[in-house]
């Protein structure tokens, strides 16, 4: 049985007079991959910016309930957000590197959290880091080449290593691969494989395809709550209830 | 019932599936009720025509594999749409072995003389009409998405594998009585033994069926009658 690493207990979210989470309990197994789907606009991506506290940053957003991240509750007013965002690291839709070089998107993380005082040591984080997202043999030689131009699945993986500097616990992915190619989108499933030994990795995705193949846990989101969670296998065989299947299956009207 | 899918011709070509799937099942059942008749009425003239329907259910076979493919393909069905065609598939490999068994039990018709014994024939004819039923009844699970039913066919094999024994014997006995007898007896025993192995497949089905609905396998071990445990 895996540890359990995030847990949110009763956890609603509103965005002023609208509600968008109702009462969501739900258990994020350690260095596993958790996949969380549902139509737009269900909650699920309110969800994982509860898990790094992004949602502070929307004025008319209000967090009740709980969620903690082994056993520290992450609602906490006193939490210091910065150290829980170099805890919990994001990837987003959008590979969106800082208009730097390579090297400097990758560095900048760790230098701002005070890690990496020496040049020698900030070269081994960017080359494990980069290492660890597979993308160091395609840009070992041109570092100080803009992040920018890369082509998008190599910015995307760049983004996972810049994610990945920090040495966090929890990744958060939000939609990782819906503008990528095949190609590119299967080097970033390949990734994921790797990095869960390493990491709790959350992953919001539209492609069934995709949760089935990169995770061991589902949940599905319908209008802000969490309608089924279990065994991504099972989830996708023989889910239990009647709105998942009917999700899944692409029957929803 | 389900909801519709929100892909109109996704919905057409699962329904296309089971459609096929169905015609593909009244058409082994015709043939293996043929083949059964052929043998207890040692009727000569129906053996072309049973052979030529067997071409008919392999026909349905390509037809139902190449639907499935496309399926997949396009598709990539998620939960009762993944059972309902994944079943599919092994219904449909079921139904041709079955076929490919009542084709066997034509040809077997041949050598037979035409004044064979009533006591003789009556147990073998006992033994059809339940493997009969039993192919009857498992298609109607699998039209009505029946659990109960398809586990009552699945606990009833035990039955075919009984009335198998005792077809089997009296042939056998019938074979001790006269040496002469040995050359068609040996086609009777076949014939037997093919029905068995029909009602095996049955129980595939069943158990094929019983997963679809449920999405779970029937636990257990399957009833076994006196012919296999002893």
């Amino acid at each position: 049985m895996s540890n359990i690493k995030i847990k949110s207990k009763n956890l609603n979210v509103y965005y002023g007079d609208k509600q968008a989470l109702f009462d969501v309990n739900l258990d994020l197994n350690e260095k596993e991959v958790t996949a969380l789907i549902g139509p737009s606009g269900c909650g699920k991506s309110t969800f994982i910016r509860c898990i790094n506290r992004m949602n502070d940053v929307i004025d008319i957003c209000k967090v009740t309930g709980n969620i903690e991240m082994d056993g520290m509750n992450i609602n906490d007013k006193d939490l210091d957000v910065v150290s829980l965002r170099e805890r919990v690291g994001m990837v987003f839709q959008k590979p969106n590197p800082f208009p730097k070089s390579i090297y400097d998107n990758i560095s900048y993380g760790p230098k701002i959290h005070g890690k990496g005082e020496t040049k020698s040591e900030l070269d081994q984080i960017v080359e494990n880091s980069l290492k660890k997202s597979a993308l160091w043999e395609e840009v070992k030689d041109r570092l100080d080449e803009p992040g920018t131009s890369l082509s998008g699945g190599q910015q995307q993986r760049l983004c996972i290593a810049r994610a990945i500097s920090v040495n966090p616990e929890v990744i958060l992915m939000d939609e990782p691969c819906s503008a990528l190619d095949p190609i590119a989108t299967a080097k970033i499933e390949e990734l994921i494989d790797e990095l869960k030994k390493t990491y709790t990795i959350v992953i919001v995705t539209h492609s069934m395809a995709q949760a089935v193949r990169v995770s061991q846990k589902t949940g599905f989101f319908h209008l802000g709550k969490l309608i089924e969670v279990g065994k991504t296998e099972k989830i996708f065989k023989n889910p239990d209830n009647k709105m998942t299947q009917d999700y899944i299956t692409g029957r929803f009207g | 019932m389900s909801n519709e899918h929100t892909v109109k011709s996704y919905e057409e070509e699962l329904q296309f599936l089971k459609d096929s799937l169905i015609k593909m099942g009244s058409l082994t059942e015709s043939q293996l009720s043929d083949a059964m008749d052929a043998v207890i009425k040692v009727d000569k003239d129906s053996i072309d025509k049973i052979i030529k329907s067997d071409e008919e259910i392999n026909k349905f076979r390509s037809k139902i594999d190449t639907q499935i493919m496309n399926l997949l393909v396009k598709r990539a069905p998620m939960a009762i749409d993944l059972r309902e065609t994944i079943s599919s598939l092994k219904i449909s490999q079921d139904l041709e072995r079955i076929g490919d068994l009542s084709k066997s039990n034509a040809k077997k018709v041949k050598p037979l003389p035409l004044d064979l014994p009533d006591e003789l024939l009556g147990n073998l004819k006992r033994l059809g009409e339940l493997v009969m039923k039993q192919l009857n009844d498992v298609l109607d699970s699998y039209v009505n998405k029946n659990f109960d039913k398809a586990k009552e066919v699945w606990e009833k094999d035990e039955q075919v594998d009984d009335l198998t024994y005792i077809a089997m014997k009296s042939v056998i006995d019938f074979l001790s009585k006269d040496k002469k007898n040995l050359d068609f007896s040996t086609h009777l025993i076949f014939a037997t033994k093919n029905l068995e192995r029909a009602g095996d497949h049955i129980t595939n089905i069943a158990e094929t069926v019983c997963y679809l609905v449920k999405g779970e396998y029937l636990k257990g071990s399957r009833p076994k009658g006196k012919v296999i445990q002893e």
